[in-house]
């Protein structure tokens, strides 16, 4: 599985351009999974199991990226974030356009620091012509191995695009109809969960999507760890998680044996709050990851975390859905 | 019960955004002997139909959102203080020393400490305290706490409901147990009138952290029109007169954007024939209110809204008058009443 993390983190899609990941995705299920479709917007939906209930799980395959929206004479490209980013952490980045043009962030001359920001950042993709405007390049970085721990650009979500995927390929026979979908466009607005449930009209949503930690010096009030199992969530600023959804997702995690933690998001939100207002409304839950430096070419996580994480859903796919 | 006893008796239920459990089951017990059909829908709406006595005839969607403004814990700590976030954001100037419930294992009373005077700066007391300088203190070390309470767990405010002079009330979650009150007035006004329209009548949940449940419900009900209720900037000190209301003086009626014309037309015609007070609000583009969701649902729902002037907004102490829910009942009841089974022709635009 880390090898499929290695290579899903690799790979090249911003949102909107998803469509490497999503070949490799479908790719990987092929004779894993009962049937498999992409919808208009570019969500890669998978089916397996049946005929009960229908659960929908979802990992968006999007990642941040950086649109060009001006290159001068001398070939310097100026660029809109696509997503969110923090300017603080480019300067000197190594990015990567389709078809693997390579580009460095450069920046101009900044008398103070505070007077630091996007538009004072460039990329230099080479000298010659080869860039253009709407042309979109994400960060360069292969995945490493610090331990049990797993570093990559791209990790938000593609470790739970690879979760899902080991989901799909260990599920022998569910008593649910399983949905595993890979969304677009998640970071631009949780898009692709919202035409891809509405499409679907699931009993039942749970996102698997990374989460902030609390764990490093001086960070935020925040009771996530890296290396304490994957967190079931409660809240965040876009899901009031399904109170149903959250038992059965810990009493899952409990069969599975795999220790969960609870998860208490202030800023930030995952596919699931688009599923839960869909249609006539979606009991709906979360299972994250814990991560450090999202939004980041150095998203790390724990590589028992992610083990974790199959284990939960695999337990929770697998029973009867019970949400009272 | 009376007007004061219901909206008391809906204010000291527990019902933060995403938790509405305990303030739903209140209203779904209250409901069931005033509707004939009362039911639950997924995300927890509380959704009671009174059906008019013209099959066929439009259906019309009152909404009053149930849940509260509240607090979850994110932490317990070593020294069993427990730390939290506000649902949705809190605003930090109410929140020192007031009394919580933390509805763990079992219901906790505690208070909102922080450090005392003493110990800071003469500029420090000066400064709004910030929500990492706050923590609530049930009074338990931290084993028996971590035994009680875990990360997730909501927090209400306890206070209960006082009757001020001329008729007016405080207390917590009357943003929008006020409109609910304004909604279970209606359904027993309508008790006594004939009406062709269905009504349906929606306690709502997790407005407070986005119109969610009026999102789902009003896709659910598909109705024809639909009414948002909520509370209005009350009239106090500091709050400009253009943007306040007067309490006591009958409930708003919205214009703007986000309200049909029609709606606001007819609304406006009832309450000056039935010579109910009220009070016109401009609202240019948006309300902020259930009626943003349910205006845009599916293919377009003429929407209108209606609300009840509160004092305090956001705070344990929201104040109202209670004849100003008294007086919206009655008026959407009578609204109600008197639609026509053709009602909707009149509500194409020309």
């Amino acid at each position: 599985m880390k090898e499929l993390i290695g290579r899903l983190t690799g790979a090249y899609g911003p949102s909107g351009r998803e469509d490497e990941v999503r070949r490799l995705i479908a790719g990987e299920l092929e004779g894993h999974v009962d049937g498999c479709r992409t919808d208009a917007l570019g969500n890669l939906i998978a089916w397996k199991g049946g005929p009960g209930p229908r659960i929908m799980l979802a990992a968006h395959m999007d990642e941040i990226g950086f649109m060009v929206t001006h290159v001068d004479e001398n070939g310097f490209a100026r660029y809109a974030v696509v997503g969110s980013m923090d300017h603080q952490v480019l300067l000197g980045q190594r990015v990567v356009f389709p078809g693997g043009r390579m580009g460095v962030i450069g920046s101009e001359r900044v008398e103070k620091p505070e007077e630091m920001k996007h538009e004072k950042l460039f990329i230099d993709a080479g000298a010659g012509a080869g860039v253009g405007v709407g042309d979109v390049a994400v960060f360069h970085r292969p995945l490493e191995e610090s331990g049990c721990r797993l570093v990559a650009k791209a990790m938000d979500d593609r470790v739970g695009c690879a979760i899902l995927v080991e989901v799909g390929r260990r599920l022998t026979s569910a008593p649910n109809q399983v949905f595993l979908v890979f969304t677009a466009q998640e970071e631009v607005g949780l898009r692709g969960a919202r035409t891809s449930a509405y499409g679907i009209g699931p009993d039942c949503g749970v996102a698997v999507d990374v989460t902030d930690t609390g764990d490093t010096p001086k960070a935020r009030t925040m009771e996530v760890s890296l290396g304490k199992g994957p967190a079931v969530k409660v809240m965040d600023t876009y899901l009031m998680c399904h109170p149903g959804v959250r038992r059965a997702l810990e009493e899952s995690a409990a069969a599975a044996g795999t220790p969960f933690q609870r998860e208490v998001l202030e800023r930030g939100g995952t596919d699931a709050g688009a599923i839960a207002v869909t249609r006539e409304g979606v009991p709906a839950g979360v299972v994250s990851i814990p991560t450090r430096y999202i939004h980041t070419p150095s998203e790390m996580v724990d590589y028992a975390d992610v083990e974790g994480a199959v284990a939960l859903l695999l337990a929770f796919v697998s029973r009867p859905l019970d949400l009272s | 019960m009376t007007v004061r006893e219901f909206l008391e008796w809906l204010s000291l239920a527990p019902g933060v955004s995403g938790f509405e459990g305990p303030v739903a089951a209140r209203i779904e017990g209250a409901w069931a002997g005033l509707a004939g059909e009362v039911r639950r829908d997924r995300l927890g709406n509380v959704i009671a139909l009174k059906r008019g006595d013209r099959p066929g005839s439009p259906k019309l969607m009152l909404a009053a959102h149930m849940d509260e403004i509240g607090l979850m814990v994110t932490r317990v700590e070593p020294d069993g203080f427990l730390r939290f976030a506000g649902v949705p954001e809190v605003d930090l100037r109410t929140l020192p020393g007031k009394e919580v419930v933390v509805h763990g294992r079992r219901d906790l009373r505690g208070v909102v400490g922080h450090p005392p005077p003493h110990i800071l700066s003469p500029e420090d007391t000066k400064k709004l305290p910030k929500l990492e300088d706050l923590f609530i203190d049930v009074g338990l070390a931290a084993v028996r706490a971590r035994e009680l309470v875990a990360v997730g767990d909501p927090i209400t405010f306890r206070a209960e409901v006082r009757e001020l002079k001329g008729g007016l009330v405080a207390g917590k979650g009357f943003d929008d147990r006020a409109g609910v009150a304004v909604l279970h007035q209606c359904l027993e006004e309508l008790a006594g009138l004939h009406h062709a329209v269905d009504v349906y009548a929606v306690a709502t949940v997790q407005e407070e952290v986005g119109l969610r449940g009026a999102v789902v419900g009003t896709y659910g009900i598909q109705p024809d029109l639909a009414i948002a209720v909520d509370v209005h900037l009350g009239d106090t000190p500091g709050v400009p007169e253009h943007k306040s209301f007067t309490l006591d003086k009958g409930p708003v009626i919205t214009m703007g954007a986000n309200i049909h014309p029609v709606l606001h037309r007819d609304l406006v015609a009832v309450a000056r024939d039935l010579n109910i007070p009220f009070q016109l609000e401009a609202a240019p583009a948006g309300t902020g209110t259930d009626a943003v969701a349910m205006q845009v649902s599916r293919s377009g729902i003429p929407t209108a809204l209606v609300s009840i002037p509160c004092r305090y907004m956001h705070s344990p102490v929201e104040t109202v008058a209670l004849a100003d829910v008294a007086r919206a009942g009655r008026l959407l009841a009578h609204f109600a009443a008197r639609r026509t089974p053709g009602y909707l022709e009149e509500l194409a635009w020309s």
